[in-house]
């Protein structure tokens, strides 16, 4: 009697509960839809091309939309490969760096006699070493990955300035620059973005469609009910810098065959927007959740954003300023529209437990079934917790 | 009942003593600062040069002073990315009105170049301070889109010119080479702000609260510790020293462009980490920080000085900051070895919880 008194008013329960409840889901179901980050992301992109166009009739040309695409190829690589990195709630700070000594390695190698693609599959493994390299010491030590990749990125562009004594390597092979700025098959669709495209799609598949990649959300969501349940944390973590660092050393490769030259400092203004494309994407900054769709929808953002103001007259600082504004205002819009979605969800849930008792078991039911799934997915990776 | 589980004697072993001493960082921090000095006089003579000291003590007093507002910061387990961009923003800014007023002298003048620089870094500060406490945004990601904003107005308030030495007021010029006591000025403004942030962060429950919410933040808001208004306040104060080092990078170097202060921050905070702030948060101290930066500074110069390279010298410098803070974990782990480790091991668990048990 008084418990029904008491409610703040706009919260009694329905009489009408059925009608109310499918409204609710509806809207829960919508929202679900409407609110994914990816869609908001598409939207902003058709904001950014109708604006462009409106404003410059030299945007939608296909000299500007290949331009983009090549320039987008290194950051995409880089951002792609940090991506797995920042889900499992790590941040790997070195992979300019890691871009730079794999270059130059690479470079040294080719001037040194090798074949250029030799030098290729060198400077990948190399990448990965490096990665390796950064996720033992994160693992084994138990250490912030913030504190060890910022060592390593000032050993590993160290490492570089000494190999080359700050000279440049150029005039690389015509097959290299081929890849790195060629069009496909002859047309004006570049080699690079296709491979990069590629790229996406495996990592996108392994992300989302393994059990690696449900390790990775496991353990950014929670390292310990993570290894509670099975989850091979240390092996997946250090997997993920290998990979970040293999991808870094894969953006060496087109960075070469792009600008045809390799430098100890090359890319070292590319940390920061690779890893802004990824927050933008709609990858949480905690780990746990985010989308590699989401990352190459945020590249392709990002260089629309940048060539449209561009277009518009803004100047290299100015634009820099504006992606900062609108990486502030999508972060802290996306947690609003979160933050909605959830006093939604809650609604729903409040009522749906206030209705029957049968529908909960019926959740309980399911929810079980879930969690025996997910064991049976990470079963291959069983590692006896120490 | 199970008595020999407890064996209360192991642990507190080392309580006094020598041992005891050094388990306190500071004092290691310092004493390995002092051995370098030594080490270093005694085998390179440029080291001993007076314009050299001076050199390395100013250029580690503006590191320091920034670091112990980053290390304010990092206590509460968030990240100031954006230090630099203040300090470069409030040097631009400060230089060019005072460049402005370089005819009118007298009191007035001073108190402008001493608070609008704070002024500055205050704004600049509070602006991350609230996108982190109230639109709910991750610190690296807040301080690291304001770190591209600050820095694009730095260009765009800039516009292209520069402030030089000549227009500044010869006090502040002169600041530089000034001494007190042989000692130089620089030093002695680092020194007060130490001495005032250890007593605030010792002594002060302002100070207390930050620890406990790097310590534990869902602990810190059951005890009732405002925790948006304080982690906006020390962004606050970060950004207030960031912004008057920018004070002193004028002073310094006289010139100041637009790329004034940029990748400041990450010598920043490697200062701060070596220093044996935690980047977990709850862990360190202001002096820690100002040490950890005198020292990187101090191996820095030494480098230079044995003529090794500038390459080399990143890597070396990159390889201390992985050391220290390896060399801190170990440590920590090893000093709270019954509270922690089991912390991570469930299977000690049931032994402590005994034990504790006992005890009451």
């Amino acid at each position: 009697m008084s418990t029904v008194a008491r409610r703040p008013p706009g919260t009694e329960p329905r009489r009408s509960s059925s009608r109310g409840d499918a409204a609710n889901s509806w809207i829960n179901v919508a929202l679900h839809w409407i609110a994914r980050w990816e869609v908001g992301l598409c939207l902003l992109i058709v904001i950014v091309v109708a604006g462009s166009s409106a404003a410059s009739s030299n945007f939608l040309t296909p000299f500007n939309l290949e331009t983009m695409a090549l320039n987008a190829t290194v950051l995409g690589f880089l951002a792609l490969g940090v991506a797995p990195v920042i889900m499992t709630g790590d941040i790997d700070l070195s992979i300019a760096s890691t871009l730079a000594l794999c270059g130059v390695v690479m470079a040294v190698l080719w001037q040194h006699g090798l074949n250029i693609w030799v030098a290729a599959g060198l400077a990948i493994i190399l990448g990965g070493i490096l990665g390796l390299v950064n996720g033992l010491v994160v693992v084994m030590f138990e250490l912030p990955s913030l504190a060890v990749t910022l060592g390593s990125m000032s050993t590993y562009t160290g490492i570089a300035f000494l190999i080359l004594q700050g000279k440049a390597i150029i005039n690389f092979p015509a097959s290299l620059v081929q890849l790195g700025s060629g069009g496909l098959f002859g047309s004006d669709f570049p080699i690079a973005s296709a491979i990069l495209l590629i790229c996406a799609a495996i990592l996108a598949f392994v992300i989302h469609r393994t059990a690696f990649g449900k390790s990775i959300f496991a353990i950014g969501g929670n390292r310990q009910a993570a290894r509670f349940s099975g989850v091979p944390v240390a092996r997946t973590r250090i997997l993920v810098f290998v990979i970040a660092g293999a991808f870094a050393a894969l953006a060496a490769i087109f960075y070469l065959g792009n600008f045809d030259t390799a430098q100890a400092n090359m890319a070292a203004d590319q940390l920061l927007p690779a890893i802004t494309a990824v927050i933008l994407g709609g990858v949480s900054a905690y780990g746990g959740s985010g989308t590699i769709q989401g990352v190459v929808l945020a590249l392709v953002l990002l260089q629309l954003l940048e060539t449209g103001l561009g277009v518009a007259g803004l100047s290299g600082q100015e634009q820099t300023i504006s992606v900062g504004i609108l990486l502030i205002i999508a972060i802290s819009g996306g947690a609003a529209i979160g933050a909605v979605r959830n006093r939604f969800r809650r609604r729903e849930h409040r009522s749906s437990i206030a209705l029957s008792a049968t529908s909960e078991t019926e959740e309980v039911s399911q929810t079980a079934s879930i969690n025996v799934e997910d064991h049976s997915t990470h079963e291959q990776g069983y590692e006896s917790v120490p | 009942m199970n008595a020999p589980l407890v064996r209360p004697g192991l642990w507190e072993r080392g309580r006094f003593g020598l041992a005891r001493l050094f388990r306190i960082r500071e004092v290691g921090l310092i004493s390995i600062v002092v051995i370098v000095s030594i080490v270093a006089a005694i085998s390179i003579p440029a080291f001993r040069n007076g314009v050299n000291l001076r050199e390395l003590l100013n250029n580690a007093a503006v590191v320091a002073i920034v670091a112990i507002g980053e290390s304010l910061v990092l206590l509460t387990r968030q990240i100031d990315l954006s230090v630099g961009a203040i300090l470069g923003l409030s040097a631009f800014i400060t230089g060019s009105l005072l460049g402005q007023l370089s005819g009118i002298g007298g009191i007035g003048v001073i108190l402008i170049a001493l608070l609008l620089p704070i002024f500055i870094g205050i704004v600049l500060g509070s602006i991350n301070g609230v996108l982190i406490s109230f639109a709910r945004m991750p610190a690296i990601i807040a301080t690291l889109a304001t770190l591209s904003i600050y820095s694009g107005l730095q260009v765009v308030v800039s516009g292209g010119s520069q402030v030089y030495a000549y227009q500044l007021p010869t006090w502040l010029s002169q600041l530089y080479t000034t001494s007190w006591l042989g000692v130089g000025s620089f030093v002695w403004i680092a020194v007060v702000w130490v001495v005032l942030f250890s007593f605030v962060m010792r002594i002060l429950r302002w100070g207390r609260d930050l620890y406990a919410m790097g310590s534990n933040p869902e602990a810190a808001r059951y005890m009732a510790i405002p925790t948006r208004r304080r982690t906006i306040q020390a962004f606050v104060v970060c950004g207030a020293l960031a912004g008057f080092g920018g004070l002193l990078y004028i002073a310094q170097y006289g010139n100041v462009d637009a790329t004034a202060g940029a990748g400041f921050e990450l010598t920043v905070i490697a200062g701060a980490v070596v220093g044996g702030v935690s980047l977990f948060g709850g862990s360190g101290s202001p002096l820690g920080a100002a040490l950890g930066a005198v020292l990187l500074l101090e191996i820095e110069n030494v480098l230079a000085l044995l003529k090794i390279s500038i390459f080399a010298q990143q890597t070396l410098q990159g390889v201390a900051i992985i050391s220290a803070v390896a060399l801190y974990a170990v440590l920590m782990r090893r000093s709270q070895q019954p509270a922690t480790r089991n912390r991570s091991q469930s299977d000690n668990d049931t032994p402590q919880i005994v034990k504790t048990e006992v005890q009451q």
